[in-house]
């Protein structure tokens, strides 16, 4: 009993060495994101212009944001944002990653050029987008005229559909890759004897994609599609080079809401921002786990 | 052939083509852009190519391309040092030694990573102004640090734990330090996930727009995203050219970097995003 009980105990040196080990990660992440997290929150609750004395207002910046329409036209573009590139880098993502993990001449070429758009930095794709979708001479509008899609140009960062859309394929080109990857890891730990069974009994390409490529890629699917939505949530920077938040305001993320707060020195507001950002992109993830547990109790 | 190998062999095809197309088009044209002399010549079909668009970027201190370019690499490397330090050190604690809260501080840590950078970024500028670091490489590398370690400890962890306890073990036995075991033992073993964690902290740095545009001021600070995205002509229209070829730079590194590294870097994704 007395050395069962001696082995069930810390030893003390051990602990102490431990804490030592952890504490610097500790120290880091506690002052550069645990306080500014809550000292977020708690600007949230002052009006603090900078050209006026901090006053505290309690809850008054929450509802001055419930209350005005730019929150709300920000939130409805974030959320349509986010399900229009998630859905096409899910499609896009199933679709390369099924190539690549086929063997064909060429495949080590092809699952090393994908990921050229993840290695680019976010800015500098931006700035080619821009090029790209310039009205006069931009190739896009370029190809679509010239192709006979459409008869005259696309205005394509200046029309709220058109900015939309940029925004949203410039998002997929960049973040495909991703996905990409990681469900090809899922594929490629489904056994091929399954495929070689159903083979045998006969049921064709589409079927056994249908019957089991699909349902055993699932798990995987949905977990980068939780990192893809999480990540769409706080986009920033692709708004920023393209429109600019703009036309009318119609391309603001809640990101870039808070960002121009701050940018305008109202870090009251701004904090306000960010706290609603958080909770929105929280909320959304706890209902994608509750659905991933839901799923695992059906099977 | 059968009629099911032909339609493999379109889908393919087809499938293949469109990836690369999908992929390279527009980093050709960035390339393309940075090598002509106009950037409106689908209208008006005249060009001449040349290199003068990266001499002037390279050379023209006015554009402080090579400002941004080394506070980049400065800060980046800087992080990435001291992120594969500290959470190496942390994942050896929470891998390999018995201690009360050893489940706890990895899902802590975890936690902290959700919140979206614009919910910590007002405060820091704040925190910043008062301690005078606003517009310091400082003023990044601290922020990039507490951003960047979650993963890199998720990472570590994953690589640590695949090491068997008994080589410890012996070493302790040995006479050995905790910290003599880490660097002696686990680092060299480990070396891939290190690396690869390492990298990605790197190019995450290297990427990131948000602090930096918010936390510096100027060039003696400011990074290649913020510079590439801030790059104004001296007349007001946007110097397509030499902007195309500032950004061909940018990318450049972290392409090759990624092309020569690849294994690593899909290793390293695929650690952080299964156990994430």
């Amino acid at each position: 009993m007395a050395s069962d009980n001696f082995l069930q105990q810390y030893e003390k040196s051990e602990v102490r060495t431990a804490w030592i080990f952890i504490a610097p990660l500790l120290l880091v992440v506690g002052i550069f994101v645990l306080v500014p997290v809550l000292g977020t929150f708690y600007t949230s609750l002052f009006l603090d212009v900078s050209y006026l004395p901090e006053q505290f207002v309690g809850l008054r910046n929450y509802t001055d944001l419930l209350s005005s329409p730019d929150f709300w036209q920000a939130l409805r573009f974030t959320l349509a944002y986010t399900v229009a590139a998630v859905t096409l880098e899910a499609f896009f993502g199933v679709m390369f990653a099924l190539l690549l993990n086929e063997v064909f001449p060429g495949r080590g070429l092809l699952r090393v050029v994908i990921l050229i758009p993840w290695a680019i930095p976010t800015i500098v794709s931006a700035r080619t987008w821009q090029l790209i979708y310039e009205y006069t001479y931009g190739i896009m509008n370029y190809l679509v005229v010239n192709s006979g899609l459409v008869s005259e140009r696309i205005n394509w960062l200046g029309t709220e559909f058109g900015a939309f859309s940029a925004l949203v394929l410039a998002d997929v080109w960049k973040t495909t890759p991703f996905v990409v990857l990681i469900l090809l890891a899922g594929l490629q730990a489904i056994p091929e004897d399954i495929y070689q069974q159903a083979k045998v009994d006969g049921a064709g390409l589409f079927r056994r994609f249908y019957k089991i490529t699909l349902p055993m890629l699932m798990p995987v699917l949905v977990i980068s599609l939780i990192f893809r939505t999480i990540d769409s949530l706080r986009m920033f920077d692709l708004v920023y080079v393209l429109t600019g938040g703009g036309p009318g305001g119609s391309t603001r993320t809640l990101s870039y809401l808070g960002f121009e707060a701050f940018a305008n020195d109202n870090f009251g507001m701004g904090s306000t921002v960010s706290v609603v950002t958080f909770v929105v992109a929280f909320a959304i993830t706890l209902v994608y786990l509750k659905a991933g547990k839901f799923s695992e109790q059906l099977k | 052939m059968t009629r099911e190998e032909i339609i493999r062999s379109c889908l393919i095809f087809a499938t293949g083509l469109f990836l690369l197309a999908f992929t390279l088009g527009p980093f050709i044209w960035m390339i393309w852009i940075s090598l002509a002399d106009r950037a409106d010549f689908l209208v008006t079909g005249q060009v001449e190519y040349s290199l003068s668009n990266y001499r002037q970027v390279l050379t023209a201190h006015s554009l402080h391309f090579l400002d941004y370019l080394s506070n980049s690499l400065w800060i980046s490397t800087i992080t990435a040092i001291i992120v594969t330090l500290f959470s190496s050190m942390a994942a050896y604690a929470v891998s390999r030694m018995r201690f009360p809260g050893r489940s706890v501080v990895p899902l802590l840590i975890l936690a902290m990573s959700m919140f979206p950078q614009i919910s910590i970024v007002g405060y820091l500028f704040e925190m910043f102004s008062k301690a005078g670091l606003i517009n310091s490489h400082m003023a990044l590398i601290l922020p990039y640090i507490a951003w960047t370690i979650p993963i890199a400890l998720w990472i570590n962890m994953s690589y640590f734990t695949q090491i068997p306890l008994d080589l410890d073990k012996a070493a302790l036995v040995d006479g050995a330090s905790r910290m003599k075991v880490l660097y002696k033992i686990i680092f060299p073993l480990a070396l891939p996930g290190i690396f690869s964690s390492a990298l990605l902290v790197f190019i995450a740095c290297f990427n990131e727009f948000l602090f930096a545009i918010m936390l510096t001021i100027d060039y003696t600070a400011q990074t290649l995203p913020v510079g590439i995205a801030l790059f104004q002509g001296l007349h007001g229209e946007i110097p397509w050219g030499n902007l195309m070829a500032a950004s061909a730079i940018a990318s450049v590194p972290l392409v090759i970097l990624t092309l020569i590294f690849q294994r690593y870097i899909v290793a390293g994704l695929m650690g952080g995003a299964v156990k994430g």
